[in-house]
């Protein structure tokens, strides 16, 4: 049998954090979506579709095949919409040939070779759309990713299920005697190369902890269950609430709950992060905070491409593209999104809305350094963590950049007819 | 490319970033001085003046250019040079 992972249409209802990754690679508790379904099937082979444009920078980071629909062919195939969230379980081949939905979309399809040969047609979306309308189809529970907010809801479940598949429990690495389990010490796993200063204490009574190799926890540390930390992460003073995952090689300090930090990000200061989602080379300042519950306790609303969607969740922080940097004391408001590339100087409550590639300073938004500028910078900020961007990065970058310069324009242009007016 | 098409788009620029209006905008007028420029207007403004007229401009001429007028002058030149 073969394993295919794929993007559907609703890539954009993910943005801004799918503006630079397909959508099985988001994060989900300790793991990425992808590598769930992966773990689901040992031993598959994988083939991934995904936009055109991610291709060059994604095909070397997963091991399969990308974006050949000739791999397909020669063996059953287990397709799986990159956007389920699946579970120990949730994902294993059927018997029989099967178009598996939630709603009308497609969550899995499993297809015999004969059928996957004779549909197989010019593209992987027109093989699915012949699937779903010849195969039985039968409803399924398994959890499908549609928003950003989807993830931060689900990552406690998710790292529960991380922490049960890892299967080893307890202390392998460095922990001071002056560190302290509270709970269930069988609730941790502190993996060889990691450190656990004194006076931390990881507190496991609500949900396991992992502590990825060469993470250190700082002194004055607090860390509650559930919560995974990445290979390379620092806590540095945090108070880690409920409900955390951070990725690799982040810095993570002040108040935290309820997030998700993809990886290769900083929040290193004191300051409030709660029911958001962090993408990579993200800095944040020094008393950068943002709000996850509105005053009247409503609902929280999003923009989401140009529309405002009611999430349905009274708890929802922002969401933030990847090098992006945020200054010194920036508020922001319940369900704010923020585009890539954006530089947002703090000192007031930031729009709810701010595109990709632009600046936010002195009450506007503007184009900032332009995209040449902004590459140079990010450039040195990746070197700092010895990573080279490399031309396919730069390329991804300016497509977005192109994509998104018709909503960066027209937003200027609003905010500077606000600020004249106004003067 | 005219040289007044290029005083009025530059200056129509500077005016935009600055919340001025265009025609108090003087060949003397000095950034640091006049308009009280920090390094956020003036990289704005370098970027700004770059897609306006499809140049790229090097930080050290950027530097050199502190006065409405400079900038001007320092356009034409860059686009007589790109065949303009």
């Amino acid at each position: 049998m073969k394993l295919c992972i794929f993007e559907d249409g609703r890539f954009s209802d993910l943005y801004p954090l799918t503006y630079t990754r397909p959508v099985f690679d988001l994060r989900c508790g300790r793991t990425r979506l992808y590598e769930k379904i992966v773990r689901n099937l040992p031993g598959v082979g994988t083939t991934f579709f995904m936009r055109g444009h991610l291709e060059p920078v994604f095909k070397d980071r997963l091991d399969g095949t990308v974006n050949e629909l000739d791999a397909l062919s020669g063996d059953d195939v287990l397709f799986v919409n990159g956007r389920v969230l699946a579970l120990k379980g949730t994902i294993m081949p059927p018997g029989d040939e099967v178009a598996a939905l939630k709603g009308d979309e497609i969550a899995y399809i499993y297809a015999k070779r004969e059928t996957v040969s004779k549909l197989i047609g010019s593209s992987i979306d027109e093989l699915l759309g012949r699937l779903k309308a010849q195969l039985s189809q039968l409803s399924t529970s398994v959890d499908l990713i549609g928003h950003p907010w989807d993830l931060v809801r689900n990552n406690p479940k998710a790292i529960v299920d991380d922490f049960e598949s890892i299967g080893r429990r307890g202390v392998f690495g460095k922990m001071s005697p002056k560190a302290e389990i509270y709970g269930d010490a069988e609730k941790v796993h502190v993996a060889e190369t990691a450190e656990v200063h004194p006076f931390v204490v990881l507190d496991t009574h609500s949900g396991p902890i992992m502590i990825d190799e060469k993470t250190k926890v700082l002194p004055f540390s607090r860390i509650e269950g559930p919560c995974s930390i990445g290979s390379g992460s620092m806590i540095v003073r945090g108070n880690v609430r409920e409900e955390v995952s951070i990725g690799p090689m982040c810095r993570i300090g002040g108040e935290i709950e309820a997030s998700i930090v993809h990886g290769y990000s900083n929040k290193y200061h004191t300051g409030f992060l709660g029911h958001a989602y962090v993408g990579e080379w993200v800095n944040i300042g020094a008393l950068t905070t943002n709000s996850d519950l509105k005053n009247d306790y409503s609902t929280v609303d999003v923009y989401i491409n140009g529309n405002l969607y009611d999430t349905g969740d009274t708890k929802v922080g922002s969401f933030i593209g990847d090098h992006t940097k945020l200054g010194i004391g920036c508020l922001l408001n319940t369900g704010t999104m923020v585009g890539v590339g954006c530089n947002l100087l703090g000192g007031e409550v930031l729009p709810k809305y701010i595109p990709s590639f632009t600046w936010f300073a002195r009450g506007r938004i503007s184009r900032g350094s332009g995209f040449r500028r902004t590459v140079d910078a990010e450039r040195r900020v990746m070197l700092r963590r010895d990573v080279d961007m490399a031309p396919s990065h730069v390329q991804m970058l300016q497509n977005i950049y192109d994509e998104t310069r018709e909503e960066r324009e027209n937003l200027i242009k609003r905010g500077r007819g606000r600020s004249i007016s106004e003067a | 490319m005219s040289n007044s098409s290029v005083e009025a788009r530059v200056k129509n620029i500077i005016a935009e970033q600055f919340g001025v209006k265009a025609e108090s905008l003087k060949p003397e007028t000095s950034f640091m001085k006049d308009l009280m420029a920090e390094s956020i207007d003036t990289v704005e403004l370098i970027a700004a003046i770059e897609e306006e007229f499809n140049v790229e401009i090097p930080d050290e001429d950027a530097e050199k250019n502190q006065t409405v007028g400079q900038v001007i002058d320092y356009m034409r030149k860059r686009l007589t040079e790109k065949g303009h």
